[in-house]
């Protein structure tokens, strides 16, 4: 196969590139090398809207100079000449660069064994494949319900290598595929279009559920018509799993990345064994997770995958951290170090992820355990509140601000959902609300990098018109 | 690399297509970040590759890239999206009749007085290094300095099967300075961006030093200040805010894309949405602005579009499939990030026209309200509804610009806020912009100050 052919030759080049440079004045390099193909299908206004195949391999250097300089570079090209070229760039961009305190590398370790990353069904998928799964996705929506509109949507079939090598002894390649399905839907109704409502299924082989994502699309849009205005007031709020794993998950990785730790950003800087947040709250990063959608026997530099436990019962047990912020603080490196996150961050949005940039810390998957609750017992509790399936707006980082503007949201009276909400806001800070969690439900949702239940919270403050 | 694209035009998979696009390209970016001081190595990115559209059975494109730019790989990228066309095709229900495009031959360069292949490695270091010096005079309380320096130089070569060949050039550059503030407990953030098409010559008018000292001294003024009010306002929003407002609230429900899902502003041409005072444009021709376009990602000349005059809509932003839709011509607002995307219907340099109000005229009317300034970015749905982030306030009282506010969000809906804008800026300022529809743009806005009302989500009292 094309695939495996090209990642021969890339890790062969990798491989030679670093043994060019082993023989420079250099403290250490590595190369961090991806050949990925993915094929997608684009879904607008309930139509196939477009096909893409995108083929895309490259490798990028960190080539550490005089104690602590780092300089970076990559291509895409993949001739020798280039790959060689890319090697030597990123070690002339170290010998301008200040000393990195605490920089640090991986050294080899054992990996562990991390089952059901790659499934060959996935690397095989044709188009015609990707285009029945769109349109079985499509109809469940429309089927559902007529009035509901299946907005954007995709599916994505992604099959790749991994690697990466370095002068430490570092040396390790993963096969793995992904297959994504997401559908936005809208509706109107009396002149009046509903918000968007979204679901995704992730996954590591072809066993998508379109017709279960699509329903589900079509029901949540049918619980947004006839919308009703909120008018402000403070009480109890469930946030469902996609709340949580937008802004709430925002700011917990904020607090627990080690390089905000080290830098002082970190709002939970000084607290670790101290309790942050209700003791019913657990939160654990758990890389070596069984067919987890961002499970790796290793991390983006090299270390081996582990799972961590960062909160227990509220307590804070551990930060994240790639081998340069374990070596600053003196403590066991998680295996944070990522070149994928999925949060926004305006550089990497420029010039893009993977082997284009640094690695970063992020978490792989993070686990917030479930409860005991179900969603109707979550419910039924609440005299007056909110349920807030998902909102619109950032969280502000360092402080943990949220403002954020209601989008799929429910009025509760009397331990019953009472109707959708039309406009609201809310507002508060992040860190106060995991103080006050009242109650966690026993049902998860993956996300892209996170594994979720919903998290009912007291005393909140929404805002009306 | 780009002989190739010549020769796979010439082939016969092309033919099997009624439109063929070829997208090559080559970019070059190099980046630089200090944090807190360390220099953090520049990075040098070295990307090539190439995209291919094909557009088969009057129905349904196809496309497909590779970064292995020989002949072989764009042929087989051909063959792909030959084949991811019509495993659609068959399910369309309609023809798509695209009106043909003039054909052009031509080599565009836009103009770089100060080119970055010109300065050294050291003297680019420089740029984020002096912003974090003067982020530094702000004081002790500056905890977190990032500062970013980015230049992006682009090679395109545009081919189409109905002849065009259209060489663009272009450079960008931007800086993007992020500061927290610290006091006790308390962290208070604040950014700015920088950002041209052009070279160097960016910081002749504002040096990174300043910039950085700017930025540094709003996060260490707004720790002592308390946080804004929550409710509706009327309020008077500076450009560096509008500029977000325009592009998520109002922009995004004028891409035809977006606006044919229906809700926003779909199917109201010739309708009075806005009010009166509102002239909104989109303008590919924009000196420095970061959409400058000679030419969309299909070939269409840009040009200056009326989207809404004296509040009347007159168009939406076109790709040349939602203008055959539409019936209309292309706009010029197929944009791809880059050859391994597909063109998608995109702002360049979006704008307001100045009005005839000076801010202290916009001030002086208001009895209690808001002066909201700096933006955190946002997002808008396709119903119009829209949030974003603003970096501080002022409470107006009486027509005059009192305390000091804190950051948060605003809300609205963009239809219903715009048709409360009451007041519109004299001058119009060029600002950097950057949009993540699908898959990323950077882009350039025109925007003056306006008055309204607005939902604030603030967290203090009156």
């Amino acid at each position: 196969m094309n695939l495996d052919i090209n990642w021969n030759s890339l890790s062969n080049l990798a491989h030679k590139a670093i043994k060019v440079l082993e023989k420079k004045s250099i403290t250490h390099a590595e190369a961090f090398f991806t050949c990925m193909q993915t094929t997608e299908v684009a879904i607008r206004n309930s139509e196939i809207h477009t096909q893409n195949r995108v083929d895309d391999s490259g490798v990028g250097f960190r080539v550490v100079v005089g104690g602590n300089k780092v300089g970076f570079a990559c291509t895409n090209t993949l001739s020798e000449k280039a790959v060689l070229e890319a090697g030597e760039k990123a070690f002339d961009s170290a010998r301008v660069s200040s000393e990195v305190p605490n920089f640090a590398l991986p050294e080899k370790g054992q990996l562990p064994k991390v089952e059901g990353l790659f499934d060959s069904r996935v690397a095989e998928v044709g188009m015609k494949e990707g285009v029945d799964v769109a349109g079985r996705m499509i109809r469940a929506a429309q089927d559902f319900d007529r009035r509901v509109i299946a907005k954007d949507g995709r599916v994505l079939f992604v099959s790749g290598w991994r690697g990466i090598v370095n002068t430490l002894g570092v040396d390790f390649e993963e096969q793995e595929t992904r297959a994504v399905i997401y559908l936005g839907g809208s509706g109107e109704q009396n002149g009046e279009v509903t918000p968007s409502c979204y679901d995704v299924m992730l996954c590591r082989t072809v066993d998508l559920e379109p017709e279960k994502v699509g329903e589900n699309v079509g029901k949540m849009v049918v619980e947004m018509f006839k919308p009703q205005p909120l008018k402000s007031f403070e009480g109890t709020v469930v946030f469902g799993p996609e709340a949580v794993s937008y802004q709430l998950f925002n700011v917990l990785v904020d607090a627990l990345k080690g390089e905000n730790v080290v830098a002082g950003s970190s709002a939970w800087a000084g607290n670790l064994g101290q309790e942050v947040a209700s003791e019913d709250l657990t939160v654990i990063d758990n890389a070596v997770l069984e067919k987890g959608f961002a499970s790796r026997s290793f991390d983006d530099e090299g270390c081996s995958s582990q799972k961590t436990i960062l909160l227990r019962k509220g307590k804070l047990e551990s930060f994240l951290h790639d081998a340069t912020s374990a070596n600053a603080l003196k403590m066991r490196n998680t295996g944070n170090a990522s070149r994928f996150p999925s949060g926004f961050d305006m550089i990497r949005a420029i010039v893009g992820n993977g082997y284009r940039t640094k690695p970063e810390i992020y978490p792989s998957n993070l686990v917030i355990q479930s409860g005991t609750k179900t969603n109707e017992g979550l419910v039924s509790e609440i005299d007056k509140g909110v349920l807030v399936e998902s909102m619109a707006g950032f969280s502000q980082p360092g402080s943990g601000v949220i403002s954020a503007q209601l989008s799929r949201a429910f009025f509760i009276e009397n331990g019953e959902i009472k109707y959708p909400i039309k406009g609201g806001m809310i507002s508060g800070v992040a860190f106060d609300w995991l103080k006050r969690i009242s109650g966690i439900s026993r049902d998860t949702k993956q996300f892209m990098n996170v594994i979720v239940p919903s998290l009912r919270i007291e005393e909140a403050k929404l805002v009306g018109a | 690399m780009f002989e190739n694209l010549e020769k796979c035009l010439q082939t016969r998979n092309a033919s099997k297509a009624d439109l063929v696009q070829l997208r090559g390209q080559k970019r070059v970016m190099t980046t630089c970040t200090v944090k807190n001081g360390v220099i953090e190595g520049s990075s040098n990115i070295f990307l090539s590759g190439v995209g291919v559209r094909v557009f088969v059975n009057g129905k349904s494109w196809g496309f497909s890239s590779t970064n292995t730019s020989d002949l072989e790989s764009t042929e087989q990228a051909l063959k792909n999206a030959l084949e991811l066309a019509k495993a659609s095709a068959e399910l369309k229900r309609q023809k798509t009749m695209l009106e043909p495009i003039r054909e052009v031959t031509t080599d565009v360069s836009i103009p770089v007085k100060k080119s970055p292949r010109d300065f050294s490695t050291e003297e680019i270091v420089e740029i984020p290094l002096d912003a974090y010096k003067g982020a530094k005079e702000a004081g002790p309380k500056v905890a977190d300095v990032k500062a970013t320096y980015i230049s992006i130089e682009d090679d395109k070569y545009f081919l189409s099967s109905e002849g065009s060949r259209i060489r663009q050039n272009i450079t960008r550059l931007e800086l993007f300075v992020n500061v927290m503030a610290k006091s006790n407990d308390l962290f208070c953030p604040a950014s700015e961006t920088l950002g041209h098409t052009g070279g160097l010559e960016l910081f002749d008018e504002t040096s990174s030093y300043s910039l950085g000292k700017t930025v540094a001294e709003k996060a260490v003024r707004l720790l002592d200040v308390r946080a804004p009010p929550s409710g509706k306002f009327r309020v008077v929003i500076h450009p560096t805010l509008c500029a977000t407002l325009l592009h998520e609230a109002i922009g995004h429900p004028l891409e035809a894309d977006l606006a044919m899902t229906g809700g926003g502003f779909g199917n109201r041409i010739g309708e009075l949405v806005s009010s009166k005072l509102v002239t909104i444009y989109d303008d590919g021709h924009v000196p420095r602005g970061l959409g400058y376009f000679a030419y969309d990602d299909e070939g269409v000349e840009c040009k200056r579009i009326a989207l809404i005059k004296n509040g009347v809509l007159k168009s939406f932003m076109h790709d040349r499939t939602s203008a055959a839709v539409a019936g209309l011509s292309p706009t010029g607002n197929a944009h791809a990030w880059d050859y391994s995307v597909e063109p998608l219907i995109r702002q360049t340099n979006i704008g307001i026209e100045a009005g005839d109000c000076s801010l202290e005229e916009m001030i002086e009317d208001v009895k209690e309200g808001l002066f909201l300034e700096g933006t955190f970015g946002g997002q808008a749905d396709v119903n119009a509804d829209f949030t974003f982030g603003f970096q501080n306030a002022r409470w107006i009282r009486h027509g005059r610009l009192g305390e000091e506010l804190r950051g948060a969000n605003v809300a609205g809906n963009a239809i219903e806020v715009f048709k409360t804008i009451d007041a519109v800026g004299e001058e119009a300022v060029l600002r950097p912009g950057a949009c993540g529809k699908y898959q990323f743009a950077i882009q350039g806005r025109v925007v003056p100050a306006i008055r309204c009302e607005i939902m604030v989500g603030g967290m203090g009292g009156k």
